[in-house]
């Protein structure tokens, strides 16, 4: 379903200096994978997400979505990015618009939804990650957990192929941290294609299908959950998990 | 109260500076005659306007009739100051040097020469040749300077929305101007209220230049009538007064739509 071929992606610092962010970078990703990325900071994990909407331009390489290659100058990015659903670490949710605003304006604006069957969506997603009460409450009213299962209903809502989680929990207090989870494991249950950044190994552990571990903007190991746990072979995955577990 | 702390004061002090200058002219053993009398009329009159009327009836006043002329000129450079500024503002922000360049030099072309200079230039060189009315060339030249400083506050607002608003519009698929439209303006504009109301109070303020060009503002009206009636102190304190009315109803009316937006805050 995604195929990622020879991504090189370079940042310049504000003193001009040249950070590698992506080196050479390749990864194939089935439907109905779910896919962890797990790595120390500035290892390239979200700057690979970001470059699969090209929210980040790369230098070089091919991205392959469902056999478009996204990359080329024809290539129309709102209809690749329809596809594409994306959650971020500060959920970004309109602060100006209402939740059930939040979850349908894209729908109306971009799939061209009828407004009824926009509502009907956006208030059967919102049920699914139990904030139906909520509808009518703005973002700043809402618990940082809460936000997050509205900017993940608010993805949802475009019915995209594939859900990105760019460190989904990172921002939020330990306590918020497992119902939004539970959101994601049960999209990930239901056979969602997914790609999450993130640091929580449960979440790995219980419904990933592949873990890959990243450093330097490139892949040091993958393998699935099992074997990343219990037999990491490089030295570098072995410090980072000790680091981290 | 309709009325606010604010504008009680403000009157206050209006009143304490006539006082003064009450005080003044008579401490310095100047006889001036006041002449308040004649201000009504400049206001309203009941009377006959040409000899064809036959019943008096109530008519608006010279001053009115300015302070009405002036109400028009604001209200149309507001509404084009604002669509020509928020177009400056995307414009400064393109990723596109050249479109950048020019948002930038019309910036600054038009915010480092005075306005008197710009409202004569379009009114006798571009006016003449596109055969613009006094009307139209005085409210363009007016758009179009406010226009200049609404693209700075327009950038400002922009650039202060987080990034991840636009990024959040756009991976949900919508297009750079959807994004823009649905997403970040509203919030930019929000943001921009207070600056802009400024900027409007300043607006109003300068469409007093515009009686250079002989449009019958109110500014202009009221030097009409000191020519007729050497009243001027009486005249220009109710030309300011007038002014005033104006923009104070502008800075309520300002603070109540900052008021109904803060809900989402």
């Amino acid at each position: 379903m995604i195929k990622v071929n020879h991504l090189y992606k370079t940042f310049k610092t504000p003193n001009r200096k040249e950070v590698k962010a992506l080196v050479d970078f390749s990864a194939h990703i089935q439907k109905g994978e779910v896919v962890v990325i797990i790595g120390p900071s500035g290892s390239g994990k979200s700057t690979f997400l970001r470059c699969l909407n090209r929210l980040e331009e790369v230098d070089s390489g091919e991205i392959i979505i469902d056999g478009q290659s996204i990359l080329e100058k024809k290539a129309d990015i709102n209809k690749v990015r329809e596809e594409l659903g994306m959650v971020f670490q500060h959920f970004n949710l309109f602060p100006h618009k209402t939740v059930i605003e939040n979850v349908t304006l894209a729908q109306l604006i971009v799939r061209k939804r009828q407004k009824e069957k926009a509502m009907k969506i956006a208030r059967d997603l919102l049920e699914k990650v139990g904030i139906a009460d909520k509808e009518s409450n703005y973002p700043s009213q809402l618990s940082g957990g809460q936000q997050q299962r509205v900017a993940i209903a608010r993805a949802l809502a475009m019915q995209p192929k594939i859900m990105m989680f760019d460190e989904a929990t990172s921002a939020l207090d330990p306590e918020m941290i497992g119902e939004v989870l539970e959101v994601m494991k049960t999209l990930a249950r239901e056979g969602m294609t997914m790609l999450a950044v993130t640091h929580e190994m449960g979440f790995a552990r219980e419904v990933s299908d592949r873990v890959i571990f990243m450093d330097g903007g490139q892949i040091v190991e993958e393998g699935t959950a099992e074997h990343f746990f219990n037999n990491p072979i490089h030295d570098r995955t072995k410090l980072f998990l000790s680091q981290i577990l | 109260m309709v009325f606010g702390k604010r504008s009680i004061i403000t009157l206050a002090v209006l009143a304490v500076i006539i006082g003064w200058v009450y005080y003044f002219l008579t401490a310095r053993g100047i006889t001036y005659i006041w002449h308040w009398e004649q201000i009504p009329q400049l206001l309203f009159y009941h009377g006959t306007r040409t000899a064809a009327e036959t019943t008096p009836s109530l008519h608006l006043g010279v001053l009115m009739i300015g302070f009405i002329l002036t109400l028009k000129i604001s209200a149309v450079a507001i509404v084009f100051a604002i669509i020509l500024g928020t177009i400056v503002g995307i414009a400064r922000l393109s990723s596109e040097p050249i479109t950048r360049a020019i948002s930038i030099t019309f910036v600054e072309l038009i915010r480092n020469t005075p306005l008197l200079v710009q409202i004569y230039i379009i009114y006798f060189f571009v006016g003449s040749m596109l055969r613009l009315s006094a009307f139209a060339a005085g409210t363009a030249a007016l758009a179009i300077f406010e226009g200049a400083y609404v693209g700075e506050i327009v950038r400002a607002g922009i650039q202060s929305i987080h990034k991840g608003q636009m990024e959040a519009a756009r991976s949900l698929g919508m297009s750079y101007g959807k994004a823009m439209r649905h997403i970040v303006l509203p919030q930019a504009f929000k943001r921009i209220i207070p600056p802009l109301a400024g900027q409007f109070i300043s607006l109003v303020k300068d469409s007093s230049l515009v009686s250079v060009i002989a449009l019958a503002d109110l500014m202009f009206q009221g030097q009409q009538a000191v020519a007729r009636t050497y009243s001027a102190f009486e005249i220009y304190f109710t030309v300011a007064a007038l002014y005033l009315v104006m923009t104070s109803v502008l800075s309520m009316a300002t603070q109540y739509i900052e008021r109904r937006l803060a809900i989402s805050d």
